[in-house]
């Protein structure tokens, strides 16, 4: 499915491509009642954040016994916070993969992936409250050196799309801008950037993503309305 | 040296003693060792006069540290950097600096490694004023280059303070030791849409 396979982080021994098929396999073969705890956790957290949710309170959520939760989840509230991370992303790389598969051209591409990626941030019961009230929890994951990991992920989930559109040795760079330009508008929103609006996330990537994405010493092969003066 | 324009209102001399010795106290110790009672020895204040000066108390106090200590970042990047009058220097030169002076900042480096739960949240805190001054120098510089058209100069300034910042703190894949590698990240790619060549 993807060009190449990207070099295995440090950290996970399997190409990170397969940790993300992994992700969105997980949340769809999931059985009955690990899927139930999930919603159920993710209730309880929009509801009181991550802090003050107990594995207890999202057993009552979920109408089953606490045996039954910590059966489940005998790695406890962590444990299922962990799952219920890799659940929604899961759930969200699903979603969006037709959508990008479905694009014609590279700025189509990118346009429906950054206003998904916007949209969920700012949507999402959970993630969006815990981004506002609980940023001490998330942050930490995207600062400095740990942000590697995630633009290593994000650079996974693109390859099979910017793949399509770009030469090989662009598709790494590219996602690592993509994703970069991604996180700072999901933490914190400008007011040109709407993710509800298509035109203002089409003049983003048309004016400045575009011409960064194909540097002018390689031919632009994006889309074929548009105009280039490159040599 | 402290950055002129960014100084609190209330920047009395007993506030700015109280606060250079509480990064002192964290320099030596780290963060989750540092108390009111600590600083104010430091300071040679007595702690009434810390808890008057700030009322939220340690956290208030290591939040302030942390700010100062972000000024005065930024204001040795200015002095590394020189005069700049073009957007594209102004990139290349800040990028490497910054870089540079992040990798030699070793209080932050050992707080990132150590307590990176203590640092990292009151970091982000303060960001939104620093993007603030980044977007203000890019877009002075911005309104005298000639732009592709349909380029918003404030627009552009934000999106390049952001991405900026992204990338001083999280260089990745891109090296910010090597003159080339950024001079084609600054022409080639951050400035592609932007600089009418």
């Amino acid at each position: 499915m993807s060009q190449a396979v990207p070099a295995p982080s440090a950290v996970d021994r399997e190409p990170l491509d397969a940790v993300v098929d992994r992700w969105a396999a997980e949340f769809v073969e999931s059985d009955d009642a690990e899927r139930h705890l999930v919603e159920a956790a993710l209730v309880c957290i929009a509801r009181w954040g991550v802090r003050k949710t107990s594995l207890d309170d999202i057993a009552r959520e979920a109408g089953v016994s606490r045996a039954t939760a910590y059966r489940v989840f005998p790695g406890g509230k962590d444990r299922l916070v962990e799952v219920v991370f890799r659940h929604e992303a899961g759930r969200f790389l699903r979603a969006v993969e037709d959508e990008l598969r479905a694009a014609g051209t590279l700025d189509e591409l990118m346009v429906t992936g950054i206003t998904a990626v916007l949209r969920l941030a700012a949507d999402h019961p959970v993630l969006g409250a815990v981004i506002e009230h609980e940023p001490e929890l998330v942050l930490p994951h995207f600062a400095f050196h740990q942000l590697d990991r995630v633009l290593a992920v994000a650079e996974a989930v693109c390859w099979p799309h910017l793949g399509r559109f770009l030469p090989p040795h662009e598709v790494a760079p590219a996602a690592d801008l993509l994703a970069r330009v991604v996180l700072t508008h999901a933490f914190r929103p400008a007011a040109w950037v709407d993710a509800n609006d298509p035109a203002s996330v089409r003049r983003l990537v048309d004016t400045y993503l575009l011409p960064a994405l194909t540097p002018s010493t390689i031919p632009a092969t994006a889309t074929p309305a548009q105009e280039t003066s490159t040599p | 040296m402290r950055a002129a324009e960014a100084v609190p209102d209330d920047a009395s001399p007993t506030r700015c003693r109280i606060v250079d010795a509480a990064y002192a106290c964290i320099a030596r110790d780290g963060i989750g060792a540092a108390t009111v009672e600590g600083i104010a020895r430091e300071a040679g204040v007595a702690r009434a006069t810390v808890y008057r000066t700030f009322p939220g108390g340690r956290d208030e106090l290591v939040s302030a540290a942390v700010t100062q200590a972000v000024i005065d970042f930024f204001a040795g990047l200015r002095a590394d950097i020189g005069e700049v009058d073009d957007v594209t220097t102004l990139l290349e030169r800040g990028l490497v600096a910054a870089r540079r002076r992040l990798d030699r900042h070793e209080v932050l480096q050992r707080a990132l490694q150590d307590e990176a739960d203590q640092i990292v949240p009151r970091l982000a805190t303060v960001m939104p004023t620093v993007v603030d001054l980044l977007r203000a120098d890019l877009a002075e510089r911005l309104a005298r280059e000639r732009l592709r058209p349909g380029v918003d100069v404030a627009e552009a300034a934000d999106l390049l303070a952001r991405l900026s910042l992204s990338l001083i703190g999280s260089p990745g894949r891109w090296d910010m030791d090597d003159p080339d590698a950024v001079r084609r990240l600054v022409r080639g790619r951050l400035l592609a849409g932007v600089l009418d060549t």
